[in-house]
């Protein structure tokens, strides 16, 4: 018998993917969207979230889990607002769908009309894993310079969304907006570009209008008898 | 570094080829990562020399080709190479273009050496 080349040609995240196809449905079903923030360390996702869980109090129901490499500073400054679960990688530079799926377990698998992962933060890694969500917003702050799109191409290629945070230091900073913009769009010109600062509430009130949208649109897919995700 | 993560699944990929096959002693694992698969071959491979040897054969090779982003136009199906990440197609100037080849990590083939000329590896 002599040597045999076994022909494969598969993807070696098709399972992961099938998997995290498998819980967007289910989750898209029964009401609730996924999304799945992204950035730097320290570009606001926490104090993000805070002014979203705010604005939609009483209005719209909202969970959070919170990846982060050993801490769970951030959870616990969530908490108070909303059900959150940490996730704690330990050390790892990204999540995976198995730790997200303990999670939502962690708390109850509740079913509110969103659930955000806040990912840990790091441009590379975390673009190429599918968290089973509806959206993926890619959030970059002022300070951190506009050369990023360029920089991190599938981070910007594969999420729907920008969101430009930290506006009120725009005056201070080396950043223009309008060339970040066309960067990522360069990248991926269907992305949605909004621009907010947690500190004053400004751009909060269309980035809600903007999930509100969202939630609508994505999931009515799943009522169609004949809806093709 | 999340190359680790991926090595761990397409060694449980080829595990499971392996015993689909009846067993055997892989020889050498080849793929192909894509420009915009987010892997980074140094990192790939170094995971890759570390971990192979818990799973398989020490003489187990790895074959990393790199392969660079195609995308079809949606507008005019003009098929074409995507250079330094701008998805424009340059015959229609359309943002509005698929991505076919280049996104992803995908093995490619095993070669497998006959049973009785080494051990056998259990799936
Ligand atoms: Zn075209």
């Amino acid at each position: 018998m002599s040597q045999q080349t076994i022909i494969v040609k598969r993807d070696v995240q098709a399972e992961q993917k099938a998997d995290a196809e498998v819980e967007r449905v289910r989750l898209g079903r029964r009401g609730t969207l996924v999304v799945n923030l992204l950035s730097s360390p320290g570009s606001g996702k926490t104090s993000l979230l805070e002014e979203t869980a705010r604005h939609f109090a009483g209005r719209r129901s909202m969970a959070v889990l919170v990846g982060d490499l050993e801490t769970d500073r951030d959870a616990q400054r969530l908490a108070p607002l909303v059900p959150v679960a940490q996730l704690t990688t330990g050390g790892a530079c990204h999540l995976e769908l198995p730790l997200v799926q303990r999670g939502l377990t962690a708390l109850g698998d509740p079913a509110v009309d969103f659930l955000f992962i806040e990912n840990v933060g790091n441009l590379v890694c975390p673009a190429s894993h599918d968290l089973a969500e509806h959206l993926r917003v890619v959030l970059i702050s002022t300070t951190e310079g506009d050369d990023k799109p360029g920089k991190y191409p599938k981070m910007f290629r594969t999420s729907q969304a920008m969101l430009i945070t930290k506006l009120d230091l725009l005056p201070h900073v080396p950043f223009s907006v309008e060339a970040v913009t066309a960067d990522a769009q360069r990248i991926q010109s269907a992305l949605q570009v909004f621009a907010c600062c947690s500190l004053t509430g400004s751009g909060i009130q269309e980035w809600c209008d903007f999930l509100e949208e969202q939630h609508q649109l994505q999931l009515a897919a799943y009522h169609e008898p004949a809806g093709n995700r | 570094m999340h190359e680790r993560s991926l090595v761990q699944n397409l060694l449980k990929q080829v595990r499971q080829i392996v015993a689909e096959q009846g067993g055997g002693c892989v020889s050498e694992i080849c793929v192909q990562a894509g420009d915009l698969s987010g892997v980074e071959p140094l990192l790939f491979a170094a995971a890759f020399e570390e971990m192979v040897p818990a799973v398989f054969s020490e003489e187990c090779q790895l074959k990393l080709d790199l392969v660079p982003v195609t995308a079809v136009c949606a507008h005019c199906q003009h098929e074409f190479e995507v250079l330094d990440f701008q998805f424009h197609c340059p015959e229609c100037q359309s943002g509005s273009v698929d991505v076919i080849q280049g996104d992803d990590l995908q093995l490619i083939s095993i070669t497998l050496e006959p049973k009785d000329s080494h051990e056998g590896v259990s799936a």
